[in-house]
């Protein structure tokens, strides 16, 4: 017995030591661990899905002509080595044409030299592509024309006056520039057709290569040691697929360098040895519920009660705004990480007022009075809404229940959580067959693409929705959001913003629950860390960062 | 019948049993809808969804669905699992080989810890040692599989880092081959000791926790059988013949101990496949489990249709083996009638 309580001593003494020694030492030295959500789904920036995991190391290992830089929205020269304006003569006066000096001396990974060829070649080749999974859009529909003027000089010609061409279509992670020697020497360019090389491979001249992807395991990125600018300090490896819970224990451990997570873990990090915690900053992806005013007849769910026009009115749009308990989602799923926006400018992009009316507390009254002024309040109505399962937006809906049924008892909220590839196909129907649904909006770097998919009346969720069926004045709506994307005058374009979110919160199209607080997480270890929501998730550029 | 003629008409047969198993099994997964949300992302709007449908043939009747599947099947084309990213074709036999090392390295921890603890414990009846392994095995038995890995990861990668998650050391198990898609194998057959030993270290907390349950239910069964043997007149007999007691223990009991037990032994073989799952997932380990976890729940339909397909080919293959294997062990037993 007695040597048995040695052996235990002995062992818990090792452990003790073990731990405490570990504490101190530098783990995995020269490269960076990062523990990701999800799995990549292809490497091509023309097949690229906007915010999905491929997009984190496009970021890392191709460049495009201007980047956001480190910290908030402006920009900075990539391949470029001048970022545009009237000013330098760049863009012309009309605003109609975008010249662009390419930098001379950058080599691509696989040897070859950049020319402006390179880059009317990966642009024209997501056009030509048109990949439905693609961001082909973000190019198509805003530029006319791209012109080689010389080996160092390209130039664009847009179809239509912008304010946000260089913000959302140069910064993309679609516009990045790709090799045309090694495109064309794997499988070229067909339209309709992924290129399987290139959803593969890495074909970039960004400060990581790529070395090796073990599907469902991990992505090793090399250091370009022959990158144009300043070389990245650490190799990259992005672990993938462990469970949330695993990528916290593994960062406690000193095991991962930076992991993504959400506001829920932020209670199993605080104060853990050698973590920091960033909470700075919001995400630009609002989460949102959103209203169907263009419901076929017979096509809902057969528990619900409201008639397929319930949302032309905007007394129930409003009421549904005020009857949400913001609290409850931002105190409670969100662990208070978060804040609310006005319809429908996330806090941190040009054009946010941040005077505009928000709804950001729950108004029982005012949403009794609205509903019995639309006549629902005695006859009550049963609704469903349809949503990803166990997530954040799983979440809002059961706020949204809990908020409606313990406002009136005639309410009834149906919460249909399902499988996030049963949602995708409900919520990419045109006609929507349900009324009600939860999902975030996509993140922009620009306030256009955000009033032109959510609110305009004939933008791609207004037409879906139906929006024109139910804004008091579509046609003031549409002329002040078309008329933003072309001013250039940057004090009036704010002005004509600030009436939207005015006008917006009166008749609004959405429930916007919360905009979403960022939650890092990293080893105090890390140098020079640098997040911004601008980037593509997890928003960090791996070659700022030194340990 | 002749044993050969049997065999010839069941390996007939067998081609038939498969494609009305590929029906049944295709119909059942479209029954649950299509199979085109995995492939979608949210911001697609109806044409390009239907652009996909195009893409994956999926806006055609099932049966002609079928055909495309079973066309692309006899070319090698599985389909595309929009788990992986990749072509069901290429994950599948790397995840199988990452699963089957797992399950085998947890049945070898499972056989020798559980033949070894209830040898000693059946020797040892009602002492100290008996006690303490009987201990081990309830708790091995009755420890949810998820929990003692947890427990596991907290410990040895958390706390102590003496073992790590996942299955390679990155840089090592690109620095081989894999003929074989076993990392320990592959790691031989190169030559590298260093990768062999990657492997191994990686192997050892995964199949450890999925081997203790398999452990324990072994170790009892060996330890009851042991004592009854024990209890057997052959081994006073050959204790009064002067020998020695390890020899009695070794040479006689344990070997008639041995039958029952390692009928048991086949039948954890089937726990230990299922519990990869679990484990593959707590620790991160590269598998068909994990992978098939993550298809269920997303609706990945060709990765599901791939590994049920597989796994009901293999079971008419089995079927016709034990058939084959009966029949010529019991002669009594008559083929096809």
């Amino acid at each position: 017995m007695q040597k048995l309580l040695i052996i235990t001593q002995t062992i818990l003494l090792g452990i003790f030591l073990s731990v405490g020694a570990q504490a101190q030492a530098v783990k995995n030295p020269g490269v960076l661990v990062h523990a990701a959500d999800d799995e990549a789904t292809t490497l091509d920036p023309a097949q690229v899905e906007a915010g999905e995991g491929g997009e984190t190391v496009i970021l890392q290992v191709y460049d495009r002509l201007l980047e956001f830089g480190p910290s908030g929205p402006q920009l900075i020269p990539g391949l470029a080595s001048t970022v545009p304006t009237i000013a330098n003569g760049m863009i012309s006066e009309d605003g109609m044409t975008y010249t662009f000096k390419i930098r001379e001396g950058v080599v691509f990974h696989d040897g070859t030299d950049l020319t402006a060829d390179d880059v009317k070649f990966s642009w024209d080749r997501i056009v030509e592509m048109d990949l439905p999974e693609g961001q082909a859009g973000v190019i198509a529909d805003i530029v006319a024309d791209t012109k080689v003027i010389d080996d160092y000089t390209f130039q664009v010609t847009l179809s239509g006056p912008s304010a946000s061409f260089l913000n959302s279509t140069v910064v993309s992670m679609a516009a990045s520039i790709v090799s045309q020697d090694a495109v064309m020497a794997n499988g070229g360019v067909v339209a309709g057709e992924p290129n399987e090389y290139m959803a593969q491979n890495v074909a970039g001249t960004g400060p990581y290569k790529l070395k090796a992807w073990n599907r469902g395991e991990n992505i090793l990125l090399d250091i370009n040691e022959n990158y144009w600018g300043e070389n990245a300090k650490l190799a990259a490896r992005i672990e993938i697929g462990a469970e949330p819970d695993v990528r916290v224990l593994g960062l406690r451990a000193g095991n991962y360098d930076t992991i993504e997570t959400d506001p829920s873990f932020v209670a199993d990090i605080e104060g853990a040895d050698g973590v920091t915690l960033h909470t700075g900053g919001l995400l630009l992806e609002p989460i949102h519920v959103g209203f169907n005013l263009n419901i076929p007849e017979g096509s809902l769910p057969k528990e619900d009660t409201i008639p397929t026009d319930f949302f032309h009115d905007p007394r129930i749009r409003q009421a549904f705004n005020y009857a949400f308990d913001y609290d409850a989602f931002l105190y409670g799923p969100l662990a208070g990480f978060g804040q609310f926006n006005p319809h429908y400018l996330p806090i941190g992009i040009f054009g946010h007022d941040a005077d505009a009316p928000v709804y950001g507390a729950q108004d029982k009254a005012k949403a009794e009075a609205l509903f019995r002024e639309a006549g629902y309040w005695d006859k009550g109505f049963s609704v469903s809404v349809i949503t990803e399962e166990s997530n954040l937006f799983a979440d809002a809906a059961l706020v949204l229940k809990d908020s409606m049924e313990g406002l009136n008892p005639n309410f009834r909220i149906n919460v249909l959580a399902v499988a996030e590839a049963v949602f995708d196909e409900a919520h990419a129907q045109n006609p929507i067959e349900y009324a009600m649904w939860v999902k975030n909006a996509d993140p922009f770097a620009d306030p256009h693409p955000y009033m032109s998919a959510y609110q305009h009346p004939d933008g791609e969720w207004g037409e879906v929705h139906g929006f024109a069926n139910g804004y008091r004045n579509p046609e003031k709506v549409a002329e002040l959001i078309d008329g933003a994307s072309i001013e250039l005058d940057v004090d009036k374009r704010a002005a004509m913003y600030s009436e939207l979110q005015r006008l917006l919160f009166d008749d609004p199209m959405w429930l916007i629950t919360a905009q979403e607080g960022v939650t890092m997480a990293y080893r105090s270890w890390v140098k020079g860390f640098q997040m911004n929501p601008l980037w593509p998730r997890p928003s960090l550029r791996f070659a700022y960062l030194d340990k | 019948m002749q044993i050969r003629d049997y065999i010839i008409r069941r390996l007939l047969v067998l081609p038939v049993l498969i494609i009305g198993t590929s029906i049944i099994v295709f119909a059942l997964t479209r029954i649950g809808g299509s199979p085109i949300g995995i492939y979608l992302s949210h911001e697609m709007n109806p044409a390009e969804v239907q652009e996909m449908k195009e893409r994956f043939h999926l806006d055609k009747p099932v049966p002609v669905q079928y055909f495309y599947w079973i066309k692309g099947v006899t070319q090698g084309d599985l389909g595309w699992s929009g788990v992986a990213s990749a072509p069901v074709v290429d994950v599948f036999p790397k995840k199988f080989a990452a699963t089957m090392e797992l399950a085998i390295a947890a049945g070898i921890v499972a056989v020798s810890l559980g033949i070894a603890l209830g040898t000693f414990a059946g020797a040892r009846r009602n002492k100290l040692a008996d006690h303490i392994i009987r201990v081990v095995s309830v708790s091995g038995a009755s420890m949810p599989l998820f929990w003692f890995a947890i427990l596991l990861l907290i410990i040895f990668w958390v706390w102590l880092g003496w073992f790590p998650i996942g299955r390679s050391d990155p840089n090592l198990f690109e620095a081989i081959p894999h003929p074989t898609g076993f990392y320990t194998i592959d790691a031989l057959l190169a030559g590298n000791f260093a990768a062999f030993r990657d492997a191994v270290w990686h192997l050892i907390m995964p199949a450890v926790a999925l081997g203790y349950g398999a452990t324990a239910i072994i170790a009892r069964m060996m330890r009851s059988s042991l004592i009854e043997e024990l209890q057997e007149d052959y081994v006073d007999a050959a204790k009064a013949k002067g020998l020695a007691e390890r020899v009695v223990l070794k040479k006689h009991a344990r070997r008639n101990a041995l039958i029952p037990t390692v009928t048991v032994i086949g039948l954890t073989f089937g726990f230990l496949l299922q519990g990869t799952v679990v484990a593959e997932i707590i620790f991160r380990w590269p598998g068909l489990g994990r992978w098939m976890a993550s298809a269920v729940l997303r609706g990945d339909q060709a990765t599901i249709m791939t590994y049920v397909m597989f796994t009901s080919i293999l079971f008419l293959i089995v079927n016709l083996v034990v058939d084959i294997i009966y029949a010529n062990l019991d002669r009594r037993v008559v083929l096809g009638e």
